[in-house]
């Protein structure tokens, strides 16, 4: 409640406004809304609708008075709740031609031939009709909202004449908008919880955990991006078996596989030194360790899956796709087989070299993996791609 | 200077007199009589097994090709005079000759039952 409270009366800031859809739409807000809304105290000329950012509105409504100045229109629009001005800047391209443009008076049809300049000036005066509206038409207007001589109005980017002989758009409208406020406009925008900093720390719920997933996998893996594999390697040799704890402050419960510990313990031990967050340390809460490694090794198991870390039979480490000794497994297995004459033309399949990686390094690589350093290796110019999932070395 | 906004009432309510003088109101209607001399129509409509009567001066949007029967969307001040009561100080008056009236009355309905669960009743509403 407290925090509901909290937010009614302040505006989000202004970084998240692009989040919320409604901001780069244009609103069809009633008129007396746009006359009301509070005006952003950040950026002047952002108007806010129950913690909505509004910039541009979209209106139809009934033209009440109207000013012509030398440029433009000033239609007051009326939709039934309030009464704005509009500002409808004058085309150029009518404003040259002065001269009426009447379309009853047009000259003797070339025999029913196509005339263009004939359309082109029945398409002006069509233009023409539908930008200059008197009191009574109907206008559909859609632009920014702006402040004048210290009043709302609407500064068209588009503005029309609708033709609305038997009230079918206007009824159509009627029954829209009440339906888009009830459904969008009413209801407070959710920014995402990643984005709302310690917030998402503290709340608990679906969403906060799998953003915090998401933040987990990928700080594993730019860990593993940036300081190779070697570097993981590196943590496991300096940390000697019996002094896991020197990585990890608190003590872990007991967990049922030793080696799955090892790794995550690796792991955790990198959130938190890449955190630099003593605040985020569970500090001897053994339910906090839990759920730091049940964390780490969901984050696993979705690079695992997407091929970005596989597990080694051979020893019980996490190893990368970045794994020299793999590059290099592949990159034979696919250099022996193509002097075989089978492949020599076509380049080996990829199903084929995983084969032959499972048997030569590891069986536990899976597909996805061996796309990825395939993928590599090719970046790398060590292989080519000689058709669709067909390989040969250079 | 801009006007008031017209607010969509019924003729029947406006004929009950539940509506303040000087309100803008918006309104329809079936033209039955128009008497160019007096600046005078009468735009009359059914409901509830009577006829509603509203008297619109149209002095404000002559000159005005009457169809008589047609229907008539009208727009303007409410104001009271010595000979007629109630009347329409037209601003607007458009021939809407074939709307569906049924579904008119419903989008009216719509509007007025969101602003009423909004709560803040600020738009001048007639008594339910």
């Amino acid at each position: 409640m407290h925090a509901e409270e909290r937010y009614s009366d302040e505006e989000p800031p202004s970084m998240l406004w692009g989040l919320d859809p409604i901001y780069s739409a244009f609103a069809r807000l009633y008129i007396k809304d746009i006359l009301e809304m509070k005006e952003s105290c950040q950026v002047p000329g952002i108007f806010f609708y129950k913690l909505h950012p509004i910039f541009k509105v979209d209106v139809l409504g009934t033209v009440v008075c109207k000013r012509e100045r030398e440029d433009f229109f000033c239609y007051g629009v009326d939709d039934g709740t309030g009464v704005i001005n509009c500002l409808c800047w004058k085309d150029e391209q009518w404003k040259d031609h002065s001269a009426p443009v009447d379309g009853s008076k047009s000259q003797v049809p070339s025999r029913g031939g196509f005339n263009p300049a004939e359309q082109l000036k029945k398409l002006l005066h069509s233009q023409r009709c539908s930008s200059h509206l008197d009191i009574g038409d109907l206008l559909r207007v859609r632009g920014p909202v702006k402040m004048s001589r210290g009043q709302r109005e609407i500064m068209a980017s588009t503005y029309y004449k609708v033709s609305d002989p038997v009230l079918a758009v206007q009824i159509s409208w009627m029954l829209e908008v009440p339906q888009l406020y009830r459904k969008f406009y009413d209801k407070p925008f959710q920014f995402p919880s990643s984005v709302q900093g310690s917030n998402a720390a503290d709340a608990d719920g679906d969403s906060a955990s799998s953003s915090l997933l998401g933040r987990a996998t990928r700080l594993l893996k730019d860990f593993l991006q940036d300081g190779d594999s070697r570097r993981w390697k590196g943590l496991q040799e300096k940390a000697p078996t019996t002094s896991w704890s020197c990585w990890t402050p608190w003590s872990p419960g007991p967990l049922p596989k030793p080696r799955h510990r090892r790794s995550g313990l690796i792991i955790t031990s990198c959130f938190i030194t890449e955190n630099q967050d003593p605040a985020a340390t569970p500090s001897a809460t053994p339910s906090a360790a839990k759920r730091l490694h049940a964390l780490s090794r969901e984050a696993l198991q979705l690079l695992q899956d997407e091929g970005r870390v596989f597990r080694r039979v051979i020893s019980p480490d996490q190893v990368t796709e970045n794994d020299r000794e793999l590059h290099r497994a592949t990159r034979d297995v696919i250099r022996e087989d193509c002097k075989r004459a089978k492949y020599s033309e076509k380049g080996c399949h990829v199903l084929h070299i995983l084969s032959g990686v499972r048997l030569r390094y590891s069986r536990n690589v899976s597909k996805a993996v061996i796309e990825l350093v395939l993928r590599r290796l090719e970046c790398n110019s060590e292989i080519i791609s000689t058709s669709d999932n067909h390989y040969a070395v250079l | 200077m801009l006007p008031a906004p017209g607010v969509f009432h019924f003729p029947w309510e406006i004929s009950s007199g539940a509506i303040q003088e000087g309100t803008t109101v918006r309104t329809f209607g079936r033209l039955r009589h128009y008497q160019p001399a007096d600046s005078r129509a009468t735009l009359s409509s059914h409901y509830a097994a009577t006829q509603h009567q509203v008297v619109v001066h149209t002095g404000f949007v002559e000159p005005f090709h009457p169809i008589l029967e047609a229907q008539y969307v009208v727009l303007g001040e409410l104001e009271i005079t010595e000979g007629d009561g109630l009347m329409v100080r037209a601003r607007v008056l458009n021939c809407v000759d074939g709307v569906d009236l049924a579904i008119l009355q419903s989008a009216i309905n719509e509007q007025r039952r969101y602003f009423r669960d909004r709560g803040g009743n600020d738009i001048q509403q007639p008594p339910p």
